[in-house]
């Protein structure tokens, strides 16, 4: 139970102006300042906020502070503000504008392996120069930067296909279901739908998209360390922009009304399904570039799928444990006033203390829990 | 005149077009286009499903913001627009290009403002990929 809070409105109004002094000064140029040199944060929210709107998110990102969870909540709510005007035509992993591709499993994949914008083989040191000799690195303009990139004599392809087909080409994957068109419309959404389990894995996969990275990652990182019956080895990550088709109205020509960042990962296992053998594959992806999400996401997918898995590999415990704007409301609710829920439970301890351990049975000795126990079922047995 | 440009080629080419190149293109056409009903006008939200590579389901990967507009020619030629973001009056600029060759108005000028933005664009494209191609691997084991 909670109790209003009444008399501290200028309190309330002073904290907020608080809150904003001290996170500076909220303004457009700070906004396009984080949208553009702060992609894969803005990414971050967009994922998490499950809303594919960059500038919207940098504001976010700047009218919190940079508070994640804050951050998250501004998109999502101002998301329940909007219509649905229309569905895209499914984005097809195959025909995006792929920027990076990579797999762990084989090192001779179709299409061969493109690193594209990554820190995975570089030294992660700070630079310090940066801030110790401003005037030598103030001249570094991004065009100059984009001087310093390498540029091929030809073009990488934009597009890949799935590693996970050509496997299946070779026997070493189960063969997908025959495609069958779908209507956007009628594809399960968990932002409509209630959830259910086992979740028709339409569910399953929009839930990790729009999943707490955090969250994710710490069960991903459960299962990878042993807690989990697998070993996942990651078969295809993949960092791409994605054409939103849409159609016209009138004329119904499908058209592109522009492109997203979207990411996805597949990772790998020996020993099939269910004992069948071959390779069982874990599937994630989400909007934006978020590598570590997805690793972790598409071996909990994989997880999942397990006949009997940890307690926390669970799709019920996953679904609903890595719901970014549930859980971080659901914990930052218990610094509001609860008064009344607890003055009621020091109520009932001061009753205890009073009934029991009064000076006078104490200097009787009567304080065996034994003997309490026994008389307190006693007594609440008792019809009245 | 006709466009070169199919309607879908058309569309693509202006909501992948920096905004303000569209609106100065779309007030210059404005005033020949005479009277301009607007039907619609709003942001909202496009769902983009997603294609899972693992078991082939079609799942929501989440939605995209967009602008929409719908406008009306005093002929009854509609004209339409849905681009990502919410800037209103790109999208309201895009439609008034589509009611326009839709209406056969200004076609050679818009044509080719559509051919420069699409090698631009192309452009764009080829330079990002070439840079990505420099990132290539070749893999070994010993």
């Amino acid at each position: 139970m909670y109790v209003a809070a009444k008399g501290g409105e200028d309190a309330i109004q002073q904290a907020e102006k608080l809150y904003q002094h001290l996170n500076g000064t909220l303004t457009p140029e700070l906004v396009r300042s984080i949208e553009m040199n702060m992609p894969y944060l803005v990414d971050r929210v967009m994922g998490e906020g499950s809303l594919y709107a960059p500038e919207l998110a940098a504001l976010a990102l700047a009218q919190t502070g940079g508070d994640l969870y804050e951050a998250v909540l501004l998109l999502r709510a101002y998301r329940s503000t909007q219509p649905r005007i229309a569905y895209a035509a499914p984005v097809k992993p195959a025909e995006m504008l792929t920027v990076r591709r990579i797999s762990a499993s084989f090192k001779d994949i179709p299409g061969g392996q493109i690193l594209g914008p990554t820190l995975d083989y570089s030294h992660r040191i700070l630079r310090l120069d940066v801030l110790d000799n401003p005037q030598e690195n103030n001249h570094h303009s991004h065009s100059e930067n984009n001087e310093a990139i390498k540029i091929a004599d030809k073009p990488a392809s934009p597009n890949y296909p799935a590693v996970a087909d050509w496997q299946r080409g070779q026997g070493l994957m189960a063969q997908l279901p025959e495609q069958t068109p779908v209507d956007a419309a009628d594809i399960p959404d968990v932002t409509a739908d209630p959830v259910l389990f086992p979740a028709p894995r339409e569910h399953r996969l929009q839930a990790l998209s729009r999943a707490d990275t955090g969250g994710v990652l710490a069960l991903g990182y459960a299962s990878m360390r042993g807690y989990g019956l697998i070993h996942p080895t990651v078969n295809e990550l993949r960092l791409a922009h994605a054409e939103v088709q849409v159609k016209h109205p009138v004329t119904g020509a499908t058209f592109s009304a522009g492109r997203v960042r979207v990411s996805q990962a597949e990772v790998v296992t020996s020993g099939g399904e269910n004992g069948k053998t071959g390779l069982t594959v874990g599937f994630a992806a989400t909007l934006g570039w978020n590598e570590v999400k997805l690793i972790a996401a598409s071996t909990l997918d994989m997880e999942m799928n397990q006949p009997s898995p940890h307690p926390a590999h669970t799709e019920e415990f996953v679904m609903y444990h890595t719901e970014a704007v549930e859980a971080s409301g659901f914990c930052i609710h218990f610094k509001l006033p609860h008064y009344v829920t607890f003055a009621s439970s020091v109520d009932n301890i001061r009753k205890v203390i009073a009934t029991f351990y009064s000076s006078e049975e104490k200097s009787n000795g009567a304080d065996k829990p034994t003997e309490i126990q026994s008389e307190t079922a006693t007594s609440e047995a008792m019809p009245s | 005149m006709t466009s070169v440009f199919s309607q879908s080629d058309t569309l693509t080419i202006l909501t992948h077009t920096p905004a303000a190149e569209v609106k100065t293109l779309a007030e210059a056409i404005l005033p020949v286009l005479g009277d301009v009903r607007v039907l619609i006008n709003r942001t909202g939200l496009v769902m983009l499903p997603y294609t899972d590579s693992a078991e082939g389901a079609i799942f929501h990967l989440g939605e995209v913001l967009v602008s929409e507009a719908h406008i009306e020619l005093a002929t009854g030629i509609q004209g339409y627009a849905l681009c990502t973001g919410r800037d209103l009056v790109q999208a309201l600029a895009i439609a008034v290009l589509d009611a326009a060759l839709t209406a056969n108005i200004q076609t050679e000028k818009i044509t080719a403002f559509l051919q420069d933005q699409q090698q631009a664009q192309a452009a764009a494209d080829d330079l990002l990929l070439r840079k990505v191609e420099a990132t290539r691997v070749e893999m070994e084991t010993f």
